[in-house]
């Protein structure tokens, strides 16, 4: 029997008013697991980004229900959102995901530091990641001395280290050529199964659509399809 | 954490901050020197005023001032002395008779103000010794040698050893008494009053011309230990109402002279609130660059969870940041400036202000609770110039900072 992290009923999402007016979630009900490996595709405009910032408190609903953990986010403050999303979600960008004037290793502190994680267990965990990322000896390069790809993938140490109940991820290999995107997914679907991380994504690329356990197919802001593989 | 990222961001864009914290600096520099000018002009104004007659109080019998009446002498003044001695700040003292006269010579006549002195006495109060340009200063209190100014001795155009003669009521009968002088020395003090009406006699002989033997109408006192507004530090005690004697402060003597130092802390505070006012909102505007420019860095610090306090505290820590760099900047420069003014000093000498001519060049002069104060005051408006930056940032949606960014 597997956990459910995040619940949602009957999501609408609009967007302006009259003659400007875009829905771009329609009716979404959404059930995800722990373990869960699942991607959100969809062309352009089909509301994936919009979705994933619902799920994670960064935008509200115009209406329906949604529970994260157990917690309802639309009852949330924004500060209670902010400590909400640093204790319970991980979050990955398509790109400049990191803060360019700290080092990949303070990029990487920055959540425990605000969560007051002790020194050393700090230490402790970043360095786990970056010897499973492959960045050990980056600890003290900033941001802009590294790769498309070694940033994606210290952004995805950042959002791992606060050992968060899931990591939403839009379209973080969007920046990246195909090999690294791929490599970038391989890193994620280990953490997937190994550390039995729950992960959410959206992508465009059939290429990267494959390695998902769980296609979610958006048109219109509408789930057309949502398959196991 | 946060102070870390605040002092690094600060550091991103090193002109502007270069040019932030020049424009706080400068503007602390500028506070700092027109308020040491200032401290000093005051100073010098009034050590020329408390310097060269007036000392830094006066006894005199209760309505001699209003009235000048010769009959109004110090009440008790064996007394009074003795109560005035026992000041342990006490420097000199000089007993006067001050009285309206008429002076006559060949060439005419001019009223005058005459004192009666004691030459040893009133070289501790007054400068007219050091300020003889013909001539002796007085030698005695009871001789009939005469001192003038130099501008009464032009109108009069008089010169060394002509006879002069004084005409006064008496304080008996009140009749017309007259004394012949000689013309012993000629002074220029630079105060228009002095040099202009105003005559020196020893003491003595004027007491037996006005038969005031014994009494006097003046005693000037003289201070150590002031304050840096030139007030002793330890006010000498009034005499009592039943005593008909009164003891007055410089500041009480001359109300307007006193007044014009406390106006000038007044304006030096309006003038600092709205030079810094100005100075807040350029750095405002900066800031708000800053914000605008870092808007999708913003949105992920936000989205990965630092609270909106925390996003506020990073423009505040920020600010502070600036603040503490300009500041130290601004003293060092303050420092500098104001060091080389300390050595050159400001030559105003001979211009005219408030009656009182500059004597001397002035030089700044710190007061300590100022040169804490500024840097308080322009960390104060940095911080607050922050404030709006601040707020924005608290108050901005991470959505919405997200979409700034188009890939
Ligand atoms: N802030 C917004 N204001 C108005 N329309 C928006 C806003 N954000 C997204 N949309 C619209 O909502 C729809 C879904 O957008 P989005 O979720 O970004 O799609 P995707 O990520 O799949 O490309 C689009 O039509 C887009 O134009
Ligand atoms: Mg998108």
């Amino acid at each position: 029997m597997s956990e459910t992290v995040i619940v949602a009923h009957k999501l609408y999402k609009t967007f302006g008013e009259g003659e400007t007016e875009i829905q771009a979630l329609r009716n979404v009900d959404l059930e995800i697991k722990r373990g869960d490996f699942a991607a959100i595709v969809g062309p352009s405009g089909s509301g994936k980004t919009t979705l994933l910032n619902i799920l994670c408190g960064l935008d509200n609903v115009s209406s329906g229900d949604i529970k994260v953990s157990g917690r309802s986010l639309q009852a949330m403050s924004g500060s209670e959102l902010a400590q909400f999303r640093r204790e319970h979600i991980g979050l990955v960008f398509q790109a400049y995901n990191l803060i360019p004037v700290l080092t990949v290793l303070e990029n990487i502190e920055y959540v425990m530091l605000l969560q007051n994680v002790p020194v050393a267990e700090r230490k402790d965990r970043v360095r786990k990641f970056l010897a499973e990322l492959g960045l050990e000896g980056k600890e003290n390069r900033f941001p802009a001395e590294l790769s498309g790809g070694q940033q994606q993938r210290v952004a995805i140490a950042r959002a791992m280290v606060s050992h968060p109940d899931i990591i939403l991820a839009d379209e973080p290999t969007a920046n990246l050529d195909s090999e690294t995107g791929g490599q970038l997914l391989e890193m994620m679907r280990k953490f997937n199964e190994e550390l039995k991380m729950t992960f959410i994504f959206s992508t465009h690329d059939p290429q990267i659509m494959e390695r998902a356990k769980r296609l979610i197919t958006l048109t219109d802001g509408r789930i057309v399809t949502d398959e196991l593989k | 954490m946060l102070w870390k990222l605040a002092w690094r961001n600060l550091w991103r864009n090193r002109t502007r901050t270069w040019l932030s914290s020049l424009v706080i600096a400068i503007g602390l520099v500028a506070m700092i020197f027109m308020d040491t000018m200032m401290v000093g002009m005051n100073a010098n104004m009034v050590k020329n005023a408390t310097d060269s007659l007036m000392g830094h109080a006066q006894v005199h019998a209760l309505g001699f001032r209003d009235e000048q009446d010769v009959k109004l002498t110090i009440n008790d003044l064996e007394k009074t002395l003795l109560q005035l001695e026992k000041h342990p700040d006490l420097k000199a003292r000089s007993m006067r008779i001050v009285t309206q006269s008429m002076l006559s010579s060949a060439g005419g006549g001019e009223p005058v103000l005459s004192l009666g002195i004691d030459p040893e006495e009133e070289r501790l109060l007054s400068k007219f010794d050091e300020a003889i340009v013909e001539g002796k200063y007085l030698d005695s209190v009871s001789s009939q040698k005469i001192i003038l100014g130099w501008k009464l001795a032009d109108k009069l155009d008089l010169g060394l050893g002509d006879r002069l003669v004084l005409t006064a009521a008496d304080a008996e009968s009140g009749e017309m008494v007259q004394e012949l002088f000689r013309l012993s020395g000629i002074f220029k003090t630079g105060e228009e009053q002095m040099d202009a009406s105003m005559v020196l006699v020893g003491r003595k002989t004027l007491q037996t011309m006005l038969k005031l033997e014994g009494r006097v109408h003046q005693i000037a006192l003289r201070y150590a230990n002031l304050s840096q507004d030139g007030v002793p530090v330890n006010p000498p005690e009034k005499p009592e109402l039943s005593s008909k004697n009164e003891l007055l402060l410089w500041t009480e003597l001359m109300p307007s002279l006193y007044m014009i130092s406390q106006m000038t802390d007044l304006s030096m505070a309006i003038m600092g609130t709205i030079l810094f006012l100005i100075i807040a909102l350029g750095i405002t505007n900066t800031l708000l660059m800053g914000l605008y420019e870092r808007m999708f860095e913003f949105g992920v610090i936000k989205s990965i969870g630092t609270t909106p306090w925390q996003a506020a505290r990073l423009m505040l820590y920020e600010a502070v940041c600036l603040g503490l760099i300009s500041i130290i900047v601004g003293l060092i420069f303050a420092v500098f400036v104001t060091a080389l003014f300390a050595n050159y000093g400001i030559d105003y000498t001979g211009i005219e202000f408030s009656g009182v001519t500059f004597q001397e060049k002035i030089y700044p002069s710190y007061k300590w609770s100022r040169l804490v104060l500024y840097p308080f005051m322009s960390m104060g408006f940095t911080i607050l110039a922050a404030l709006y930056p601040a707020f924005k940032l608290w108050y901005m949606l991470p959505v919405e900072a997200l979409r700034k960014r188009k890939f």
